[in-house]
């Protein structure tokens, strides 16, 4: 042999080899692969955020801590101001404190020193003049890119007034509060000395003449509590007001109507009559936080009751602070919630209760802080007047294992719910994101479908292995697995648009049809009882029974048809769904589990089918030969002997149809109504897993809560059938190491 | 054990042991030497390890994985189980039939010319030659010749295991092996391999594993008797049929047990 | 009586009747995919056969003319009503009447009704009042009306050209934009030579486009002046442009034979014609090419991977535990929802390797994605990842029927692996290995759900492949068969109209996937047989 040649095709079997054996092991580990990128893109749900320590520095001498009554830093962390006691606004660099700007505000009333600040909303400060005047002033920061110096950033900032107030006549008030809606809307709310409320409201409203006018009111509120008022807070839009007290009580009233303030609720809150210290409202203005004197840290609604109305009901509790609570604070695009005491201040979630983030200083006090728009930065000051500043990265506040599986309260709920909702029209909306419905919608629909399925694969399987003839054999396992190749865009269009509209028409026929087919099995076995004695009759027991039990099952749903729309006039006044509805409660749902059942369950016969039918097949003829000689029927044999043999491969062509069920889009997209409920009614729809990825995704900002949450239950999709494909599989292999081949 | 001299050997094998995966050790230690241009047969029982050995010659048992090998053969003087053996011109030289026979599915032409195809070469007059000449040597060529292009599977069963002795020695090999060539066939068709056989032994070494004791008997110029693992006793055929040395070969051939 | 009671139980006993629950069982699998098979037939190959136009009169005096769709009892059972398709849907705002048999006076054929395909607003009924061509209004006939619409169409496939022309010219026009883009992205002055050979060119495509576009809009509005009024049931007149009529017919004149023509003519339009009205009218061919190219360009990847890895697994790696396990895996990938097969494409394919494509070689159409966003090659890998387990497996399976023998007797012939591979075990393996590709193919024909995460959309501007260079656009979304099914079906505005495409469509995609699915279970039949009973 030609040397050069020998070494040629060696050469190529060497390269062949490594090809080979690198390319199928690529491929094979691409399954993992997979895994691995879906569960990756899903991971980040459960990290723990993190903050970084962006910038520190020293205030200087002249503008002390002490005067500094708020601060603020915009959302790029460039850009932070400080509001001191003379009204002087002043911009610096966040991360060297150098003075960018210098802004001088002054009270209308000519006041032009503060005594103190609150803030809220987006930058908003309600700034409170040793007159007993009050005026809000708004920052904003615009951002603009310049086009010639390489798309540089430049932030700039704008002070605006939004209103004003003059002092309320008479004492000076301890403590105020105001706020001024979209529309113009002013609310001014005046604690006094002694321990009386006064709410002033600011409308306009149209004259007798068609014009505007402003339409000032001011009015006492009724207080009707046991302690005196330690802490207040007013809602966004200015129409809610909560007092706290130090007796522990909560006091609601509401200010929608400025001529006429009604006191709607005074609750005992803590039975222990613990300290009020700390009152917020939580984004989207509903909950309310509520920080105590030991620490604790809760959230609060009003829930409706029964007997007494609206009552305010403490849904959460926050991990709380060892210290008394001097400060609570919403975030403003999440329901995240801001507290601080004497031990730091600390990030956590209202609906996940998940503990965020803290900041505790070791030496200095944190005396003020504040939180940029998006969350994504907190600047605090310390009693020594350093200004230190805080990148946060928390992506997904929102996201516990108690979210995603459990019963959640979600805010103007009446009790606690799984519930998937992921996207409403307004901004405060909170997506709720339990997979427990989907969950629960993915096994009910396998479980209705793997009930119509089971018994017919099974049995069919049975009779085309063991009694049918060999020719018809040869016929009906290509037919069914040709019936496996229907694509299920194709089963679950006829079962949403032909099937559905079908059986709602004639649910009687159906259910007629459930008790008249086994009825007419029953008949026509004790018929045959009787003709089997005729010779020729009884070669169709011979594998011929299925041609001539198709017939009768036809008949019986001829005749289900038929009698069934009578029997429903006759038994349920024409209408059995109104039936349903008035004698159950039963709402019936157009496409529901029935439906569901018929088309999924057609999509899985076929596999589990051909599965169970290989399996018995090939249970080795001897002993179905031996079982027969000792003179079992052939049914005996098949019950005691083949079954038993063949019953590794039953149960993989079970477990794969379930896989295949449970994973299943197109069917349950189009024929369940994608309702997210809890509910085992037959009647009913559901939303599994695989049709809420299609359905959510396209929706889904990439990288966000939702897009995440999608591939989590992808991942939960990807490990139910690898679970129940690998039991499966691993049966399989058994059995065929058994026999030979499968 | 008695041991016949051979006058230069075409293969010696010394001490040879072999153990299948999981250290069964299937050979304990075999010295045999094969003469050159005569026919072998190896006998004894089943499992006798008869197969093994034959296929050690042609390193077919590589195929199995983790098997493992002790001892030297020397084909014309070199170790096969060298290191600087190579595996294809060993094959090359060593034919083999088998016991199922196994024609490519291809036509009769192309099964006897695959060992010439695979080799590189591409001389069409060559393959013309060779087919002629194989066929021929394997009593062939007169039934078939009429329809070289038509499928291997359409022949009879004695037909196919001569198309697989001519594609052995298509290559022209200094030795075939046959394992039980003639086990899966009909008294007819084991006559015509068997007439084959005693043909070829004019250009080739032939060694054959029979459990046929007649067989050996009709075609074999020299006999080895094996039995679980170990060489009883190696020798002329006729001297061994008629006068064993040993009381296990004479059990054997006598009938009592195998 | 004793005496049959037990022989009745003893029947019972010996498990009689569980052969016959069994044999019921088997009877009713197959009588549910029989009926399936007939739903779908019976409703998709009715469509295009021109029923007949009656004329109804109702009680109340008023006249209806339609196509009768079916009759069925009335909600209170107390009669038949029957299902019309009474169409001109721009007169009556719904195509579809129900009318009860007891409000019908008499029904007519009459000779001289008309079905009028149109371009928009469905079919119209009616019949022939006056014709108006180059601005002449007289009475005319059926053939005279035909005539006219050939004239006009004519016309219009002249404006059809132009069409392409203009199509054409803007693409050149987004290509020149793109390559500004470019350069405006690479920061090339504005007196660069490659910037004022652009400008130059643009400003010459500028001008002829804008010519394409007068030209245009003058022969459309000269074609546009040729209009037939015709009259609905109520003798109500309209007008409608002969250019919107794509074909006219009398179902009432037509014999059984020219209704065969005019069935068959319909059909061959289905297969080469566009989609109209929201795709619930017209024909298929976007989706059929969109199939069909998807089909094969997941081929060329599950194909070539699917054999390799089963090669691997069968004939190289060592069998043991890690191979076990590996065909677990193989096993399982069939077994993943092919939902999650989207969700991975979006998120490797288009999010992961697409972008980065984009960001690397095209970042000046940022953010407007080239290669990251759904389309015709992320779609084709991710249906390869679903369907590679298909190939392996049979493959695997055809390589493992190859008797031991075979490969013995080439390796005894001094054979290296790769030859006996090459020249030995493929070829035999072959009709396993395409039975796996059939399956394979007829899977990616039915599969939808990842399609909708990786790049199929309802209404594909363009095809995948055209005469523009580089004449295959894996980049571009694509329309799918099975996606106009769920599309035409749910998300469409009419779902009545829309339901006889639906199920055109559904016996379309049927058919391809049965066909195929058979051709690849008779293969693997005849090829379990050659090598079961075989003898070598």
């Amino acid at each position: 042999m030609n040397p050069a040649f020998l070494n040629k095709i060696k050469r190529n079997d060497r390269i062949a080899r490594w090809v080979i054996t690198i390319g199928g092991l690529a491929i094979i580990f691409s399954v993992i692969f997979i895994l691995i990128l879906i569960a990756k893109v899903s991971l980040p749900l459960f990290l723990s955020p993190d903050k970084d320590l962006y910038a520190s520095f020293q205030l200087n001498a002249d503008s002390a801590a002490d005067k500094i009554v708020a601060l603020g830093m915009d959302e790029y962390l460039e850009t932070g101001y400080t509001i001191d006691q003379t009204g002087k606004f002043e911009f610096f660099s966040v991360v060297d404190g150098a003075v960018l700007d210098v802004e001088q505000i002054v009270s209308e009333t000519g006041s032009s020193r503060l005594i103190s600040a609150q803030s809220y909303g987006r930058l908003k400060h309600v700034l409170i003049w040793d007159d007993g005047s009050l005026t809000i002033n708004q920052v904003s920061f615009f951002s603009s890119f310049d086009e010639k110096s390489n798309n540089h950033r430049t932030i700039r900032h704008r002070i605006e007034q939004l209103a004003t107030f003059p002092a309320p006549a008479g004492d000076m008030p301890i403590q105020s509060l105001a706020r001024v809606d979209e529309e113009g809307r002013r609310v001014r709310v005046d604690l006094f000395q002694d321990g009386t409320l006064q709410a002033t409201v600011v409308e306009e409203s149209e004259s007798l003449f068609g014009d505007a006018e402003l339409v000032e009111t001011t009015q006492p509120l009724e207080v009707a509590s046991t302690g005196h008022i330690s802490a207040m807070s007013l809602s966004t839009a200015g129409d809610k007001l909560y007092a706290g007290t130090d007796q522990g009580e909560i006091l609601r009233w509401d200010l929608s109507a400025g001529e006429k303030p009604v006191l709607e609720e005074v609750t005992q809150a803590f039975s222990d009559q613990r300290e009020i210290t700390a009152l917020n409202m939580v984004f989207g203005d509903i909950s309310l936080i509520v920080g105590d004197c030991q620490g604790g840290l809760t959230t609060w609604f009003p829930v409706r009751n029964t007997e007494s109305g609206w009552k305010l009901t403490k849904i959460h509790t926050l991990r709380g602070h060892s210290q008394p609570i001097d400060y609570v604070s919403p975030t403003l695009h999440d329901k995240s919630v801001v507290s601080s005491a004497g031990d730091g201040m600390q990030l956590s979630h209202m609906t996940s209760e998940r503990f965020l983030v803290g900041i505790s200083p070791t030496e200095e006090k944190i005396s003020r802080y504040a939180l940029t728009t998006r969350g994504n930065g907190v600047i605090t000051l310390s009693d020594n007047g350093r200004i230190v500043s805080w990148k946060l990265h928390i992506p997904h506040p929102e996201i516990s294992l108690k979210t995603l599986f459990g019963k959640v309260w979600y805010e103007g709920y009446a009790e606690p719910t799984y519930s998937w909702q992921s996207s409403a029209s307004t901004d405060d909306y909170e997506a709720k994101l339990s997979l427990t419905p989907l969950i629960f919608g993915t096994l009910k629909g396998t479980f209705y479908a793997m009930l119509f399925a089971l018994p017919l694969a099974i049995f069919g399987a049975i009779y085309t292995s063991q009694f049918a003839r060999p020719k018809f054999k040869g016929i009906i396992k290509p037919a069914v697995e040709v019936m496996a190749a229907v694509p299920t865009v194709i089963i679950g269009f006829l079962a949403a648009l032909w099937l559905a509209p079908l059986i709602e028409r004639s649910l009687g026929s159906m259910f007629l049809s459930l008790i008249l087919i086994p009825a007419a099995l029953m008949i026509s076995i004790a018929l045959w009882q009787a003709a089997r004695k005729i010779e020729t009759l009884k070669q169709i027991e011979r594998g011929y029974e299925f041609l001539v039990i198709a017939p009768v099952l036809i008949m019986a749903v001829a005749i289900a048809i038929v009698l069934g729309s009578g029997l429903e006039h006759w038994l349920f006044d024409g209408d059995l769904k109104q039936w349903l509805f008035t004698e159950t409660g039963t709402h019936y749902d157009p496409r529901n589990c029935i439906i569901i059942a018929f088309a999924m369950g057609f999509a899985v016969i076929p596999i589990i089918f051909t599965i169970s039918e290989d399996a018995l097949s090939n249970v080795p003829p001897s002993l179905k030969a031996a079982s027969l000689a000792l003179g079992a029927s052939r049914w005996q044999t098949v019950w005691r002997v083949i079954l038993p043999s063949a019953s590794p491969g039953i149960f993989a062509g079970t477990m794969i149809g379930f896989g295949r069920a449970v994973g299943e889009t197109m069917i349950v997209l189009m024929a369940t109504g994608n309702t997210a409920i809890m509910d085992l009614s037959i009647f009913n729809g559901m939303r599994p897993l695989s049709a809420n990825i299609a359905v959510e995704i396209p929706e889904a900002p990439v990288d966000g809560t939702l897009y995440r949450t999608l591939f989590l239950t992808a991942v939960i999709l990807f490990v139910m059938t690898f679970i129940v494909n690998t039991v499966a599989e691993i049966v399989r292999q058994r059995l065929r190491a058994k026999y030979g081949r499968f | 054990m008695t041991a016949t001299k051979i006058e230069n050997p075409i293969i010696q094998v010394d001490d040879l042991k072999f153990y299948y995966p999981g250290n069964a050790r299937a050979l304990h230690g075999i010295n045999l030497s094969f003469p050159e241009k005569q026919v072998t047969a190896l006998i004894g029982p089943s499992g006798c390890g008869k197969s093994t050995l034959i296929r050690c010659f042609n390193r077919m048992n590589d195929l199995i994985d983790s098997c493992r090998v002790e001892g030297e053969i020397f084909l014309e003087g070199e170790n096969i189980y060298g290191r600087r053996t190579d595996i294809i011109e060993l094959r090359r030289k060593v034919g083999m039939v088998f016991q199922k026979s196994n024609p490519f599915p291809k036509s009769i032409y192309e099964n006897v010319i695959y060992g010439l195809r695979i080799a590189g070469e591409k001389d069409k007059k060559l393959f013309d030659e060779r087919v002629e000449s194989s066929l021929k040597a394997a009593a062939l060529w007169d039934e078939v010749k009429d329809r070289l292009q038509e499928s291997a599977l359409g022949l009879s069963g004695g037909q196919m295991q001569r198309l697989c002795i001519a594609r052995a020695i298509a290559v022209n090999p200094k030795v075939i092996l046959m394992d039980e060539p003639c086990s899966a066939l009909d008294p007819k068709s084991t006559a015509r391999v068997e007439e084959t056989i005693k043909e070829l032994r004019n250009d080739y070494t032939i060694i054959i594993v029979t459990h046929n004791m007649q067989q050996a008997a009709r075609v074999s110029d020299f006999t080895a008797f094996l039995f679980e693992g170990n060489l009883i006793e190696f020798g002329v055929t006729d001297q061994l049929f008629v006068k064993p040395q040993n009381k296990q070969t004479e059990d054997y051939i006598t009938g009592r047990f195998g | 009586m004793a005496m049959k009671t037990k022989m009745m139980d003893k029947y019972w006993r010996v498990g009689e009747p569980m052969v016959w629950f069994s044999a019921a069982a088997l009877a009713a699998t197959l009588l549910t995919a029989f009926v399936l098979l007939i739903v779908i037939m019976v409703n998709g190959l009715g469509v295009f056969w021109p029923s007949d136009l009656q004329q109804l009169k109702l009680k109340d005096g008023s006249l209806v003319i339609g196509e009768l769709i079916r009759t069925e009892p009335t909600a209170d059972k107390s009669g038949l009503r029957r299902q019309y398709k009474i169409a001109n849907r721009d007169l009556y705002g719904l195509d579809f009447r129900w009318i009860d048999e007891a409000q019908i006076v008499s029904e007519q054929t009459p000779q001289q009704l008309l079905v009028l395909e149109r371009i928009e607003h469905g079919d119209f009924f009616g019949e022939l009042k006056n014709i108006q061509v180059n601005g002449e209004l007289k009475p005319g006939s059926l053939a005279e009306l035909n005539a006219a619409v050939d004239n006009v169409g004519n016309e219009l496939q002249v404006l059809e050209e132009l069409e392409n022309k203009l199509n054409d010219a803007s693409y050149q026009m987004e290509r020149l934009r793109l390559k500004v883009l470019k350069l405006d992205y690479k920061k090339v002055p504005a007196d660069d030579q490659a910037r004022i050979k652009l400008n130059h060119e643009k400003t010459k495509l500028d001008s002829n486009f804008n010519h394409l576009v007068k030209v245009q809009t003058n022969r459309v509005t000269r074609v546009r002046q040729d209009k037939a009024i015709f009259a609905d049931a109520k003798g109500q007149e309209k007008e409608i442009v002969l250019a919107d009529i794509v074909q006219v017919y009398a179902p009432n004149q037509m014999t059984v034979i020219d209704k065969s023509i005019f069935y068959a003519k319909k059909l061959g339009e289905l297969f080469v014609g566009e989609p109209r009205e929201s795709n619930t009218e017209g024909g298929l061919f976007p989706a059929i090419f969109g199939t069909v190219m998807l089909i094969f360009v997941m081929s060329l990847f599950s194909f070539p991977l699917g054999v390799i890895a089963a090669v691997y697994l069968r004939e190289y790696a060592n069998e043991g535990l890690l191979v076990r396990i590996v065909r677990i895996a193989v096993n399982n990938l069939a077994g993943i929802p092919s939902i999650v097969y989207g969700i991975f494409g979006l998120s490797f394919f288009i999010y992961g390797i697409g972008h980065g494509i984009d960001s690397f070689f095209f970042p000046e159409r940022l953010p407007t994605p080239t290669f990251g966003t759904g389309g015709l090659l992320w779609a084709s890998l991710t249906l390869a990842l679903l369907t590679v387990p298909v190939v392996i497996v049979s493959t695997e399976e055809a390589l493992g029927a190859i008797p031991r023998e075979m490969r013995e007797g080439s390796y005894a012939l001094g054979s290296t692996k790769f030859q006996t591979l090459v020249r030995i075990l493929l070829p035999m393996a072959s009709p396993g290995i395409m039975t796996g590709l059939i399956l394979a193919m007829a899977r990616a024909a039915g599969e939808v759900a990842p399609l909708m995460l990786t790049g199929v959309v309802k209404l594909a501007p363009a095809l995948p492949i055209d005469g523009n260079f580089p004449f295959f656009h894996l980049d571009r979304k694509f329309m799918h068969l099975g996606f106009h099914i769920y599309d035409i079906g749910f998300q469409s505005p009419n779902v009545e109209a829309a339901k006889p495409m639906v199920f055109v469509t559904t016996l379309l995609l049927v058919l391809i996937v049965l066909i195929m699915s058979s051709v690849a279970i008779y293969l693997r039949n005849k090829m379990k047989k050659r090598y079961t009973f075989g003898t070598f």
